[in-house]
């Protein structure tokens, strides 16, 4: 194995690594407490509780005119940061960030369910990609502007949709520097599917987390082939649950129970009502009635048939709730 | 009052599935325009650092 020196040296001493480090996330936080971009900053907070963004107008102007507001906020970012890595080639800049080199995503600012992302598409990779053979609608807002470089962009608008399909209808798009792309991600999907060299642009996006699931359809017919949670509290809370429940809490029944009843999405209730059935006949049973009962409930009519069924296989049942 | 236990396998699932947040079938292309990777990133990176996921 070929250990670098300067990483060989950290071995025995990580004081310059730690002082690398340091350097680096000064660097950016003096960038941070710049004014304009701690409005920024102090906007994007403000717009993850809700409201338009024309009401936020630091965070708006970077998706607004005049148009350079976007690359100039990028090219400050980078040359603080290029410097600060000149400098300290081991330090690590502070942002969350992915790269599968073809995909670049630095998470410049985030709140709740809003983030503002720099994101660069690198076109060589993107077009060692297989053909992409779907379309996902997810519960989020998005804008995006272009910095630099071209690309060709399919835009799929879901039209008519019933639970196990949709219409999709597709249309060409081209992007250069300047081009502003603003969506409403449950009804219109983008995908680019040629990019010239590299494609950089400054993102938005804001989750709805109670605006339903992410679904996925076949671009050949508009089948639904997958829905995946919308927001990932949901997620989490379903890992919970499971785990809980596989070690036998039977202390968290009635909490799960609370969660079948209250207003979370059908999938997350379904699977409490499922975990305190098992965990805890008489909580679960009673959860159950009572999702039953309701009406308006888009779980009451499988509540309901799933109620009969327990009470045709357990008749004792028939004695609680 | 004596109580069945029931297993949880015996109880069914709703008619569609509902996948955990950021699962896609073709996961190929779409998170180009999407930025679910980075917030899965924080949580991947712990259990597999040194390859892609994609």
């Amino acid at each position: 194995m070929i250990i670098h020196p300067d990483l060989r040296a950290l071995r025995d001493d990580d004081s310059p690594q730690r002082l690398a480090q340091e350097a680096v996330v000064a660097a950016v936080s003096g960038w941070r407490d710049r004014p304009h971009v701690s409005a920024l900053r102090a906007a994007v907070k403000d717009f993850a509780r809700g409201g338009d963004l024309a009401g936020h107008p630091a965070l708006a102007c970077l998706f607004g005119e005049p148009e350079d507001a976007a690359a100039d906020l990028a090219r400050e970012l980078t040359a603080v940061g290029l410097a600060a890595l000149a400098e300290n080639p081991l330090g690590h800049a502070p942002f969350r960030h992915f790269t599968d080199d073809t995909i670049s995503t630095l998470q410049i600012a985030r709140s709740g369910y809003v983030t503002l992302s720099l994101v660069a598409i690198d076109g060589a990779g993107l077009a060692k990609r297989p053909p992409a053979t779907t379309a996902d609608f997810s519960p989020s807002e998005v804008w995006e502007r272009v910095l630099a470089g071209q690309a060709r962009a399919v835009v799929i608008d879901r039209g008519a949709t019933t639970p196990d399909r949709a219409d999709l209808s597709a249309s060409d798009v081209s992007l250069g520097p300047g081009s502003l792309i603003v969506r409403d991600a449950r009804s219109r999907h983008m995908r680019l599917d040629r990019v010239d060299g590299c494609l950089v642009s400054l993102r938005l996006q804001r989750r709805l987390p109670e605006a339903g699931p992410t679904r996925e359809y076949a671009l050949r017919d508009g089948a639904l082939v997958h829905q995946a949670a919308g927001n990932p509290q949901d997620s989490r809370i379903e890992l919970m649950m499971a785990l809980l429940a596989r070690m036998g809490r039977a202390d968290a029944a009635p909490g799960m129970a609370a969660i079948a009843c209250d207003r979370g999405s059908g999938a997350l209730r379904w699977q409490a009502l499922r975990e305190c059935l098992a965990l805890d006949t008489a909580a679960g049973f009673g959860a159950l009635s009572e999702v039953a009962r309701r009406t308006g409930d888009e779980l009451a009519p499988a509540a309901g048939a799933l109620r009969s069924q327990l009470i045709e296989a357990y008749p004792a049942l028939k004695e609680i709730a | 009052m004596n109580l069945p236990k029931i297993d949880i396998s015996s109880l069914p699932d709703l008619d569609t599935l509902t996948g955990l947040f950021g699962s896609l079938v073709d996961a190929a292309r779409v998170q180009s325009s999407d930025d679910t990777i980075v917030f899965l990133i924080t949580f991947l990176y712990e259990i597999d650092p040194t390859r892609g996921i994609l």
